[in-house]
């Protein structure tokens, strides 16, 4: 059995029904879909099985939600996408940078862009928006499309 | 010299009474950086959202200008992500050709890198050499693509341009210069004085830190941290031509001195590597311009570490997401960790080290514990605040 | 000719600004002033401070949140000072053009008196945007307050 169908049925076996799909589509790649209450469990399972290094964390505005996928990987090799959803409005989820300290900037960038609150995250103030940037718009978000995000700027630009 | 209450420092072109985001926050107690806090909004474009709204060919051109010196590691990033998923994979050939432009790549921005440690350090000779010497390898970069900075090589498939034999001789010689006068500056460097006494034990990054900050790159393995997207989950040829990973113990700022140097040398026994071995045959496939509903992840080494790329297709010809996640990124918080409890003096060298995009380290902002007086800097009058105190030293 | 006139010409100080580019027109700036290219063996020197520079060599396609450092810098030249766009996106914003947070060429900020398309330009014609600029500084009249 290959190492990535390995972990797969291991994670299957630990989280049981809060596993809603896993692929392994290609060597050294997984996805899986959990429940969102699982999230920690998830993670705090995954770092003891050595996923202990995360890429990144991107967000994804769906129709049905917004799309919190963390990158994992292990021994910088297989790569896990552990995708899970959260509600539109007041998106929140649990911080994982209590398990992965290294998850902290990650999730500012997520809370800059699609506005999804962390909580218990030490400090989510803005990464990577500009200082004028108007409060509560999240440029990731589908509602704004470009036009409409540029005419939001350069109007409170005038209004300085 | 006291950054205590009674600090006389010059300001640079910004005005003390506009208020502007820093970039760093540095909480100093005397001469101490007691904390850091970060906030990088200078360089944000808004691409991510750009990628949206053009088709996956013109999103190539749009990858590859995310970074000047690493564009060659975007676009390879990105046409993998997209041949991901359409199921395709570029033709040897063209996978060769993917390692040696990388790699052409790595040397031109390692030894870029070099030259602004050494100008950091107040080797300006230094770091004309060196950006003399590197031409070298742009010379190759023109001659193989035809452009100096964003070569356009890779395609969704492959790669649009040949290596062709008759350049061949022209690429070793150069290569054989370079690695010449590389040695002689890890020479140079590891018997200088000044640069030992400016590097070693400076900024020093534990590796159990550098894991649990999920640092990357030269940085990463400076901690003695053998990870490499090459070896660990290779793309392109990298499968097939050896090569070693660099790292060293020494969790310094001289460390990552000696990392990106000893990959200098690693690169160029590659490209001759690959330049003997390159097989024959097509340099790309024919690809739809549609791409089936799905969603890939790439990862590339680029110079500055581990290039992460995610995308969500929708079966049209434009992406529904497509996320990047650039190297100094994730290194901003092992930055920030390695900060605390050095001098203010050494911060320009530390943040140097971890080879950040220039534009990220524009800004400085100061604010002394005991006063709480903030006092914010341009990184030149800081830089030359900092020379004067090393050379009193 | 003015014997202020003449200096500014004969070695006009540069000031670098980026806007927010993707560093590729900085690093062939930069390359302009080393041994290969050597643009120093001209005067022409690559200044830190406003206060001392003639020219201002803008890279990068205008962010949002740089607009006004921009603004400041320039406003901080003394007179006369001229600007020089390096690069398509400080010409013209180039690819980003449409990015929600990019204003778009810095002749939507400031007069610009020489254009150096390119992505990057090379050091040759960053040169030779400098040398057009320097050459129209001598085209132009010498008005009442000697310049």
């Amino acid at each position: 059995m290959r190492r990535e169908d390995k972990i797969a049925a291991e994670m299957r076996e630990k989280l049981k029904e809060k596993i809603i799909a896993i692929e392994v589509p290609r060597e050294r790649r997984i996805f899986a879909y959990i429940k969102t209450e699982a999230l920690k469990e998830s993670i705090k399972f995954l770092k003891d099985m050595g996923f202990k290094h995360l890429s990144t964390i991107t967000g994804v505005d769906m129709e049905d939600g917004i799309e919190l996928i963390y990158h994992l990987a292990l021994d910088g090799s297989i790569e896990l996408s552990l995708r899970l959803k959260v509600q539109k409005d007041d998106p929140r989820v649990p911080t994982i940078t209590d398990i992965i300290p290294g998850a902290v900037l990650y999730e500012r960038e997520v809370h800059d862009m699609f506005g999804v609150n962390f909580e218990g995250h030490p400090d989510l103030s803005p990464l990577i928006l500009p200082e004028k940037w108007p409060r509560n718009i999240y440029p990731l978000r589908k509602k704004y499309a470009l036009e409409r995000l540029r005419n939001i700027i350069f109007k409170e630009e005038d209004i300085e | 010299m006291s950054y205590g209450s009674t600090i006389k420092v010059p300001f640079g072109p910004q005005h003390p009474a506009l208020k502007e985001p820093e970039h760093f926050l540095f909480k100093i107690d005397g001469d101490i950086i007691v904390n850091v806090k970060p906030r990088i909004g200078y360089n944000h474009r808004g691409i991510e959202k750009a990628f949206e709204r053009r088709t996956y060919i013109q999103n190539i051109y749009l990858a590859e200008r995310i970074c000047g010196i690493c564009s060659d590691a975007h676009t390879t990033c990105y046409v993998q992500a997209i041949e991901d998923l359409l199921g395709v994979e570029a033709p040897p050939r063209a996978r060769y050709i993917r390692v040696i432009v990388a790699e052409l790549e790595r040397i031109h921005s390692h030894s870029l890198w070099l030259g602004i440690a050494a100008h950091e350090i107040g080797f300006d000779t230094l770091f004309m050499h060196l950006w003399r010497d590197r031409e070298a390898v742009m010379d190759i970069l023109e001659l193989i693509s035809g452009n100096r900075v964003h070569y356009a090589m890779n395609t969704i498939g492959g790669v649009r341009r040949d290596i062709v034999s008759e350049t061949i001789p022209k690429i070793i010689g150069s290569l054989d210069f370079l690695e010449k006068r590389t040695k002689y500056y890890m020479k140079v460097l590891r018997s200088e004085p000044t640069v030992l006494k400016r590097t070693v034990d400076i900024g020093v990054l534990k590796p159990e830190d550098a894991v649990e900050l999920c640092a990357v790159g030269p940085t990463l393995r400076a901690s003695g941290v053998k990870n490499d997207v090459r070896g660990d989950d290779p793309y392109a040829a990298y499968d097939e031509i050896p090569f070693n990973i660099v790292t060293d113990d020494g969790c310094d700022v001289f460390s990552r001195i000696l990392v990106r140097c000893g990959e200098i040398l690693e690169s160029i026994n590659m490209i001759r590597y690959a330049l003997d071995h390159m097989p024959s045959g097509m340099l790309r496939v024919r690809v739809p311009m549609a791409v089936k509903p799905g969603e890939a992840v790439s990862r590339v080494e680029a110079p500055r570490g581990e290039l992460i790329h995610y995308v969500k297709s929708n079966g049209s010809t434009k992406p529904e997401r497509y996320k990047v996640r650039s190297p100094t990124l994730a290194n901003i918080p092992a930055l920030c960790r390695m900060l605390i409890g050095q001098h203010v003096a050494d911060i320009p060298i530390i943040l140097a080290g971890i080879d950040p995009c220039f534009a990220c380290m524009d800004r400085l902002v100061f604010v002394d514990v005991k006063t709480n007086k903030k006092k914010a800097l341009d990184f030149e009058s800081f830089r030359k605040i900092v020379r004067r105190r090393h050379e009193l030293l | 000719m003015n014997l202020l006139k003449w200096a500014r010409i004969k070695s006009p100080w540069i000031l670098h600004f980026n806007t927010g580019g993707c560093n590729g027109c900085d690093i062939e700036l930069l390359a302009a002033f080393t041994p290969r290219f050597d643009v120093e063996r001209f005067g022409i020197l690559l200044q830190g401070s406003p206060r001392h520079a003639d020219i201002l060599a803008v890279t990068g396609p205008v962010t949002l949140q740089v607009r006004k450092r921009l603004i400041r810098i320039y406003e901080q030249m003394p007179e006369p000072k001229y600007v020089l766009a390096v690069g398509s996106c400080a010409c013209s914003g180039a690819p980003f053009k449409d990015c929600y947070n990019v204003i778009g060429g810095v002749d939507k900020v400031l007069p610009v008196d020489v254009y150096v398309p390119g992505c990057p330009p090379k050091p040759e014609a960053i040169i030779d945007g400098i040398v057009k600029l320097i050459q129209k500084i001598e085209e132009e009249k010498i008005d009442e307050k000697g310049r």
